[in-house]
């Protein structure tokens, strides 16, 4: 029996655009109805390449997530779809592809398709053909049939979509004469997963998307190249430690989330003071290289505590931390930050845990910039890892 | 037996590290060579004495034990030389 709300749903996709193009021609959108635990994904790719292209896969992706989202009849939504789209002046048809997948955990999964490669389901790495499938057609639009797959996903499980980029990648090589396939993306994932059998959402989308381009000739990105993988699983916790708790009497507690069987994958404290209630409450000692001093452009080096975690200053580094997520650029952020965005990015759930204390020695008008309180960064993180990178964020006060 | 060596904490909080602990952190880098074995330079994560009213201003630094407020190089590099003048040789 799944225990539904501990588990995470990983949605992740990757795209390449094809070359000499502003835009990729291939949509990917999500969203999670925390309320219905329903996730919902949609890839389209549209017709032809560039700015048309996406307007098309646009148009039909925020269509289609509206649609599914409040449940409406899926025949009437794709004839919606297809009649909305604006017809292609030279080709005077109006085309996108989609595959939808609406995940109610613990409940059915429901995958509707049409015109792009049939979807892979995996269970313990082995493919899982779907039982339960029809084909539904338009009598308006007969040659747009649709294929929905009803299936039940377990935990482990993962769902793989990609658009013709991936499964043509390959096209006009002598030992690709059909491009790569279905097939053989589905041999290359399988490989992946057997190699590292715990490898997420993200990296299979990262893998494939790139595999497909250096299969095809010289490299060159041919068509839009789009693949979108579901992943089920037990999530990866970060737990980030900051702040002093309010009250003196709360720090042992405090300090006892930090410990490796208190349930987090993972530990980050933010703070001096933070790091020293967990120092003395925990009976360890922080470690800080020096010789990282260097390179900490401008953010105190990171250290760590043995055993439990990372260990950074605070409110700068936490301010940078949610720069730099808006920003989407971390590559050359200072170690402090960088490590605490790398860990983010590796965990599905993060947990920031907040001392309330103000330190009023942050207050001092002789400090060369105006420092931001703790709870607005927080609020700030938690925007940001939500919508941008799907991450589940929780918040506990201390 | 061996001298102690002189053991030098620099607190890396938000306040010392933004009035002048980002510079006391290159200390090593800085200080003359003929003193690099006589000194242990540690970075802490906070000394927690930016929130007394009393122990004057960040950024503050520990030398053997002894805080110093509103310390810089030059004050940190002093206070070396005079331990070491009396310890009888630099």
């Amino acid at each position: 029996m799944m225990k539904n709300d501990s588990l995470f749903v990983e949605m992740e996709c990757c795209q390449l655009t094809k070359d000499g193009q502003s835009a990729c021609g291939d949509d990917f959108q999500w969203e999670r109805l925390e309320n219905e635990n329903r996730n919902i994904a949609v890839l389209s790719d549209g017709l032809g390449s560039g700015i048309k292209a996406n307007l098309l896969a646009n148009m039909t992706t925020t269509m289609a997530m509206k649609f599914i989202r409040s449940n409406m009849d899926i025949l009437q939504s794709a004839e919606t779809i297809m009649d909305t789209l604006p017809v292609c002046e030279y080709r005077k048809i109006s085309y996108a592809t989609f595959t939808i997948f609406d995940m109610q955990i613990g409940g059915k999964t429901k995958v509707i398709e049409m015109g792009n490669p049939p979807f892979i389901h995996l269970r313990h790495n082995i493919e899982i053909v779907p039982q339960n499938q029809k084909k539904l057609v338009s009598e308006r639009w007969p040659d747009r049939e649709m294929t929905i797959s009803e299936l039940r996903m377990e935990v482990g499980d993962r769902l793989i979509a990609c658009s013709d980029g991936v499964t043509q990648a390959g096209l006009g090589r002598r030992e690709y004469k059909f491009g790569w396939q279905r097939r053989g993306e589905l041999k290359f994932i399988q490989d992946l997963i057997t190699r590292e059998p715990n490898i997420s959402a993200k990296d299979i989308a990262q893998a494939v998307a790139y595999e497909a381009l250096s299969i095809n000739k010289d490299h060159k990105c041919i068509d839009d190249i789009s693949c979108m993988v579901i992943y089920l699983r037990n999530p990866r916790v970060l737990r980030i430690l900051t702040g002093p708790p309010f009250r003196k009497e709360n720090d042992r507690e405090f300090a006892a989330l930090a410990l490796p069987e208190s349930g987090a994958n993972k530990v980050i404290i933010c703070g001096g003071t933070t790091a020293n209630i967990v120092e003395r409450e925990l009976r360890t000692r922080v470690e800080i290289d020096l010789k990282l001093v260097r390179f900490s452009k401008g953010l105190p080096p990171p250290g760590k505590i043995p055993g439990i975690g990372t260990v950074t200053e605070g409110i700068l580094t936490l301010t940078r931390v949610a720069t730099d997520l808006e920003n989407d650029s971390w590559e050359d952020s200072p170690p402090a930050a960088k490590t605490i965005i790398e860990q983010m990015m590796d965990s599905d759930v993060i947990e920031f845990i907040v001392g309330t204390k103000v330190n009023e020695a942050h207050q001092d008008p002789n400090l060369p910039i105006d420092l931001e309180i703790r709870r607005n960064i927080i609020k700030r993180l938690q925007d940001v890892l939500k919508q941008k990178y799907r991450k589940h964020v929780t918040i506990k006060y201390y | 037996m061996e001298e102690q060596k002189i053991k030098i904490e620099i607190c890396c909080g938000t306040a010392c590290y933004m009035l002048g602990a980002a510079e006391l952190l290159r200390l090593e880098n800085i200080i003359p060579d003929q003193w690099k074995d006589a000194v242990d330079i540690s970075a802490i994560p906070c000394l927690e004495a930016c929130s007394s009213d009393n122990l004057g201003g960040a950024p503050f630094v520990k030398i053997n034990g002894e805080l110093m407020s509103n310390a810089s190089v030059e004050s940190v590099c002093e206070k070396i030389f005079e331990i070491m003048k009396t310890r009888g040789g630099h």
